[in-house]
Parts: C-alpha cells; structure tokens; sequence
C-alpha cells in the first residue's frame, strides 16, 4: 500500500466513524422548541361567512381617547402592588402614598430585566441620562430639561440603594486635582500683589507638589469588581439589576435636580476647577510674616460663597486646627482669612452652573512644605 | 441570548461607570474642601502713615518715631512699607474711622496708626493696630509713657506689638547688643567692648583700648556682661556691672587662663573652658559663692559652653573624636553626647532661647557658615556661605540670629550681620566701625 491509500483509508474510516457516532458524541446545542399551532384550512366563501358575521366597528373619538387614557392608569394602580420586595425596602418613615407613587413607574423597566432582554429597555430609558460623559468632559447639564421625562422613573428602593455607593464615587474628582496640580505654580506670583494670573502661571514649573491632596478614587473598581463576582447563573440578574440601578438613580438625580430650579448644582467640580479655586487662594496665602510655630500650625477654615464667586467675609471661620498653640492658630488662621479675602475680592473662579457644589467651602490651609523655603 | 451572555460583562461595565457618574453629582455632601499646600513667601504690606502729634512739642518725636517703626518692621523682611506717596488716605485723627477701602486699593493689609504727646519730660505714645482686608482692628490699642530721652525704646515697644501680633513670634525690638568694637589694622586691631540698640542706635563704649577683649555675653537680666580679656596677659573671665561700670575677675586660678564664659539661664552660674596644663576642660562657677566644679574631664580641648533655656543641659564643642564637633551633655556633667555629624568643623554652639535650636559655626571646604540643628542634632541647615562666618548669637525671641562676617584679603574687616533663621533676609547691622563677637540681650524690661 502506498502512503496515499493508507492516508485515504485512516480518512475514510474517520469519516464513517463520524457518521455512525458522531450525531452522539457531538450533539449540536438543542434549539428551543418551537411551539406548534394547529392551523385549519377554509376557503374563501367560509371566510366571507365568517366577515358578514362579525359587528362592524364604529368607534367615536371621544370614546378613543378615554379607551386611550384608561390603559395607562391602569398598569399605574395595579403594578406597584405588585413586586413585594419593593414594598419591604421603604423605610418605615416613609408614608405608604409616597411610597407607592416610586413603585408606580418602573414598571416598564422591571419586566424588561425579567425577560433578560436589554436591547429594547435599556437604550429608550437610560439613554437620557449621559451624565458620566458630561462630567468627564465638564461640561454642565442643563438637569432642567431632562427632568420631566425621568422624574416619573424614580423609586425608593433605587435611591436607597444608590446612597451607599455615593461616596465612593464621589472621590473621583479629586483625582483629577493631583494631575493638575503638577502643572500649577504659584512662584511667579511672588512678584505680584494682585490676584493671580492663571494662564500665566498655568506654563511655570510648581514650586512644590501638594501634600494633602484628597483619596483617589477606589470605589470606581469596586463598583467595576463588584461586578465580576457574579457566577454565570446569575450573571442575567445582575446586569437586569445594574441596568435598574442605573435608571432608578438617574431618575433620582433628576428629580433633585428639578425640585432646586433656582439654584443650579450641575455637575461636580472637575480638577481644573478645584485647581483654579486652589491657585487662586494660595497665590494670596503669604506665609512669610508667620511665626515658626504658625508654619507648622494646619488651620481648616470655612465660609459661605456669593453666587458672584465672592466670599461672604463674615462667615468665616475656623473649623479646626492641628500642630500649633492657640496663638499660632490665630497667626495662622489669621493669615488664611487674609488670603481669602484678599483674592476673593473679585470673585472665585467657580463655575457659576455648579453653585451647589461650592456654596460652602472649606479650605485646608497646610503650611508644613513652606516651612523651610 | 447567547450574544446578550457575551456582552453582558461589558454591559454590566458600562452601567458601572454609568451609575457611578450620575451617583457623582449628586454625591457632595457638605461644603467642597480644598488643601492648599503651597503659597507665597513674601513681606506683608503695610501702611504706617506718620503718627499724629497731639501738641506742638511732639511733632518731631511722631515724625522720628515713626520711622523707626518703619525701619523696625521693615528690617525684619517679614515686611514690606508702602511708601506715604502711595495713600489715599490720610489719617488726621487718631479716633478718625479708617477707610479701609482706601487702604485696600493700595493692598496694605497692615495699618498702623498713632499718636505722640508730651508733657514736660514726659512721652506718650499710643497707636492702633488694624487688619485691613478683614476689616478690623488686631488687638487693642496701647499706650507707652516714658521720659523723653527713651522715645527709641516706645518706639520698638511700638513695634514689638505690631511685629507680635502679626507674626505670633516673641518681640526683639526693644533689646541690646554688646560686641567688640575694633579699630586699627588687621596684624595690631584694638579692641574695646561696645553696647548698642539692636539697631545700631546708642552706642557706648564699655571698656578702653588698652587690652584686648573677647566673647562678651550679657545677663538674663542683661545689667551684667562677661567677657574675656587680655588685660593680666593671659586670657581670663570678668564681670561688669553695666550700672557701675565695675569690673570683677572670677575663677582665678594660678596657671590657669579662662575663657569663653557664659550665664546660666538664673543668672547665677557661669561655664566657661579652663585651661591647665595644655588642655582646657569646662567648668561652672557659682558667682554668689566663688566655688567652681569641673564639668568634663578629657585629654581634649572642651569649650564655648552653653546653657540650655531650661538650664537642665550643656552643649559644647570638643575635638576629643579628632575634629571639633558639637556635644550636649548634663549640666551636672558627666557623659556627653555628640550630635553634629556631618563633615566638616563645628564650633561655637548656642542654644536657641526657646530651646528648640542649636545654632553653630561650621567650617567645611575652605567656607564658614552659620546654622542651625535640633538639640538632638537632626534637621541642620546652614544659613550663611562666606570667607569668615562664626559666633551666632540668638535674638530674645529665636527668629533671628547676629553673627560675624570678616572680609578675605589685608584690608578685610569683620562686622556684624544678622539673618532670619529661615536663611532669609540676611543684612548686615550698621556700626560705626569693624564689630565683631555679638551678643544679644534679652528683651529689656
């Protein structure tokens, strides 16, 4: 025998193998049933019969528009009775109508999660919402228009459940400040008296790096890794409860939003914003009139912003202190209040559509790099 | 469904980072907090407009003590003085309400007013103190009385107020130093001990021409000086009494020279380095009973011995290790630590009047310099580079350290320099010819 028959041969014994066994040893994935109805044939005087026998509609108009109202009262009233879990997680104190008014709208969305189909619930509800993207880009949301249209969708089981990750989210914009920090100096405005001149000191080498800066933001991976933990059989569920989350909170969101229509919160600060704010301070912070004991004296002082940026002078004050006596905590708080004041006198710069955010500020005013200039 | 099973990682990222940015804007709770960590070093402005007169008698002495609480502050280089062209407004009242606006625009953020009568031989002197972008007043008012013949000292107590309330630091002002004044060239100087205003103003002269002197170190009370002198031929130790002008040898021991003395911080005791034999140890002297006590005990040169505040401790220079370091040992005596260790050669240390420094001379590859260190030795930071930097002396209130400068070359000349302890703002102090060997005196009384 040659090569090639032996080739041919191994190859067509495979090939019978298959055959006979292969069906059971590699049994394609069963599709679903298919649901078999029976359909009965009739011709088309049968059919007539059937038409001439049947009412004629005549529907009025008035009467379509209460047909009309009446089906969306409906799921309104009954649905919200509905899910039991719902109704265990509102707190005590909350009064049963308010309860059941958050009940009433996600309706939509709870049976979308139920069936394990996304694509037709997801995109029509959440879309509204693209807050995330707005912030990374800061660019401020005008909440007021997309208001309406969620603000039926909020729950108090989503609410509830959002609140515990809101701090942990809420450290993601200090990240930002730890970058632009790097880039920002106040040496320059050694030379100056007057308010500092940001673009121009945006381009000079810092002096030192801040020490004090705030967390960076770890919650983001556990928000991310809580994801992962979740086994296969369970893998649906949780994505139907992320994806209700995410709309429950965003309905949330907007509802707080409509209900402070005078006073704009927009977005959090970014980190060019609170490193605006930052400079702006510390380009009037002069430590070099301080005591020895002053410069190792951390003071946190707080007050009131104007919505023109301007601190209210008589509200501030000293909020606490660590590494100095009492007098070298006056030096020091004296000096801060100072700088305030001084460089506040023509308004922070503060995003005008986030006043929410930085209506009461609170400075940490930490002397301890400066000490041995 | 299989596609919905692939994705839905992914998904459930996406509506991760979903929910996280829309809990972010609503998450801020309480007022937004900002570190600040860095900021200027600069004077601090200020506006001194010139103190009223309140009778016809006192307008030179308003006009005069005026500058010298310009030039007090000033020389500090804590502050900065806008010059009078600069105002706005004028003050012509000491009551007057102050238009801080006024000040603001020219961003003076410290205001100083006052005024100055005078009453036969009397003076008086009050002014106010006020924070200008917060608006108000730092303090109370004060008023000084004294004769007329101590309107520099009001002045300084002006001033010391001023510097104090702002700063948080102890006052130096109203203080004085004792050095040596020295004339002649530099191979035959003629030395003679001197007193002076911190500020270069009334000097007197204490002693002649006729014998060398050296080290002077006043009092805790500061009616008394030590210093060293030449006058017997060897070096020795003596005690002035600024009222009396008497002068009294101590520790006289036949064969022995004595030198580098120094108060305790009670005024009681003297240390000072006691040579015998070829080799110099430390010992305390007590003035009331003449008894003295040996200190240390080494085959080295021991000297410039200095109290600690609380008079619990020594700190001295020995080379007993081969080169002159720093030591601190127990006022009692007994073993002694080293704390300098960086290279080089450390030499008159003084401790600081609030004891948390030790400053000293140090001399390394060829240059002198002024500094300072921890008692334990740690943080040491020079100040000063020069040809010839030593002999620190402390102000009354730990900011400021005065020490010896000496030129290079024939004709050098040393003189008296002073600089902040931040190694800022280093100046040289007006005398009226060479100077050297400082002493600061505690605040006067």
């Amino acid at each position: 025998m040659t090569t090639g028959q032996i080739v041919s041969a191994v190859g067509h014994l495979c090939l019978l193998l298959w055959i006979v066994i292969g069906d059971w040893l590699f049994s394609p994935e069963k599709m679903p049933e298919v649901t078999v109805a029976e359909v009965s044939l009739m011709n088309s005087s049968e059919f007539d019969e059937l038409v001439k026998a049947s009412p004629a509609p005549a529907p009025s108009e008035p009467v379509k528009e209460k047909e009309l109202v009446e089906p969306s009262a409906k799921p309104v009233v009954t649905d919200p009775v509905e899910p039991p879990p719902a109704v265990e997680d509102i707190p005590e104190d909350v009064p049963v109508l308010d309860a059941f008014q958050p009940i009433e709208t996600p309706n939509p969305v709870a049976p979308i999660a139920d069936t394990e189909q996304p694509i037709p619930v997801a995109p029509s509800d959440v879309k509204p919402k693209p807050r995330p993207l707005d912030r990374v880009a800061a660019v401020p949301v005008d909440s007021s228009t997309d208001a309406p249209d969620v603000a039926d969708v909020a729950t108090p089981e989503a609410s509830d459940e959002a609140a515990p990750d809101a701090p942990v989210v809420e450290k993601e914009p200090p990240a930002a400040p730890e970058e632009a920090t790097t880039q920002i100096v106040t040496e320059a405005v050694e030379t100056e008296d007057n308010a500092p001149q940001l673009p121009a000191m945006a381009s000079l080498p810092p002096r030192s790096r801040p020490k004090n800066l705030i967390k960076p933001e770890k919650p983001l991976k556990e928000e991310v890794a809580s994801a992962k933990p979740a086994s296969k059989k369970a893998r649906d569920d949780l994505v139907a409860d992320a994806i209700a989350a995410a709309v429950a909170d965003a309905a949330t969101e907007e509802t707080t939003d409509a209900g402070e229509a005078n006073a704009p919160s927009g977005p959090p600060m970014t980190g060019a914003e609170t490193d605006a704010m930052r400079v702006a301070v510390q380009a009037c912070w002069n430590v070099g009139a301080l005591s020895m004991e002053a410069l190792r004296t951390t003071v946190v002082v707080g007050f009131s912003v104007n919505q023109n940026g301007k601190p209210d002078a008589a509200s501030i004050h000293l909020v606490s202190s660590d590494g100095g006596s009492d007098v070298s905590t006056g030096q020091a708080f004296e000096a801060a209040r100072r700088a305030i004041i001084r460089c506040g006198s023509k308004g922070f710069p503060l995003p005008k559509d986030k006043y929410e955010q930085w209506k009461e500020i609170e400075l940490v005013f930490d002397p301890n790099g400066m000490r041995m200039r | 469904m299989s596609l919905f099973r692939t994705l839905a990682p992914v998904l459930a990222l996406a509506v991760g980072f979903f929910l996280g940015g829309s809990i972010q804007s609503s998450a801020q709770q309480g007022p937004l907090r900002i570190t600040i960590s860095d900021g200027v070093i600069e004077p601090l402005p200020f506006a001194v407009p010139q103190f009223i007169p309140e009778n016809g008698a006192s307008s030179d002495y308003a006009t005069q003590i005026t500058q010298v609480i310009a030039a007090d502050l000033s020389g500090t280089g804590l502050f900065r003085e806008i010059p009078a062209s600069a105002y706005i407004s004028r003050v012509s009242n000491f009551d007057a309400p102050v238009a801080y606006e006024d000040w603001k625009a020219i961003n003076a953020q410290a205001l100083i007013t006052g005024a100055v009568s005078t009453s036969g031989n009397k003076i008086f002197v009050k002014f106010r103190l006020f924070d200008v972008f917060s608006g108000q007043q730092m303090g109370e008012g004060l008023q000084f009385a004294g004769t007329l013949a101590t309107w520099r000292r009001m002045a300084h107590k002006v001033s010391d107020a001023v510097y104090s309330r702002i700063t948080g630091e102890g006052p130096y002002f109203d203080s004085r130093v004792v050095f040596v004044s020295e004339s002649g060239p530099k191979n035959q100087r003629q030395k003679r001990l001197a007193v002076m205003d911190y500020d270069g103003a009334n000097l007197a002269y204490l002693t002649d021409s006729s014998s060398i002197v050296l080290a002077p170190r006043f009092s805790p009370t500061s009616n008394q000086i030590l210093f060293t002198s030449y006058e017997s031929g060897f070096p020795r130790i003596y005690l002035m009494d600024i009222g009396s002008m008497r002068v009294q040898a101590l520790a006289q021991q036949k064969g022995t020279m004595t030198f580098a003395p120094r108060f305790s911080p009670d005024g009681r005791k003297v240390v000072f380095s006691l040579e015998r034999g070829g080799n110099s140890d430390i010992y305390q002297l007590d003035i009331g009973s003449g008894q003295t006590r040996q200190l240390t005990n080494a085959p080295s040169i021991e000297t410039a011995p200095s109290f600690s505040p609380d008079g619990s401790q020594i700190v001295f220079e020995s080379d007993r290790s081969g080169t002159q370091q720093i030591y601190v040992m127990s006022a009692a005596g007994g073993d002694a630590v080293r704390i300098s260790g960086g290279a080089g050669r450390y030499s008159t240390p003084v401790w600081s009047p609030q004891g948390d420094y030790i400053a000293f001379t140090k001399q390394n590859a060829g240059r002198f310099h002024i500094g300072v260190m921890r008692a334990d030795g740690s943080e040491e930071r020079l100040l000063t580079a020069s040809f010839l930097d030593e002999g620190p002396t402390w102000a009354p209130n730990g900011r400021v350290i005065m020490f010896t400068r000496e030129t290079a070359g024939v004709g050098g000349r040393p003189s008296l320099f002073a600089v902040d302890i931040s190694g800022r703002n280093l100046r040289q102090v007006m005398t009226d010819g060479p100077a050297s060997d400082p002493a600061w005196s505690p605040l006067l009384p």
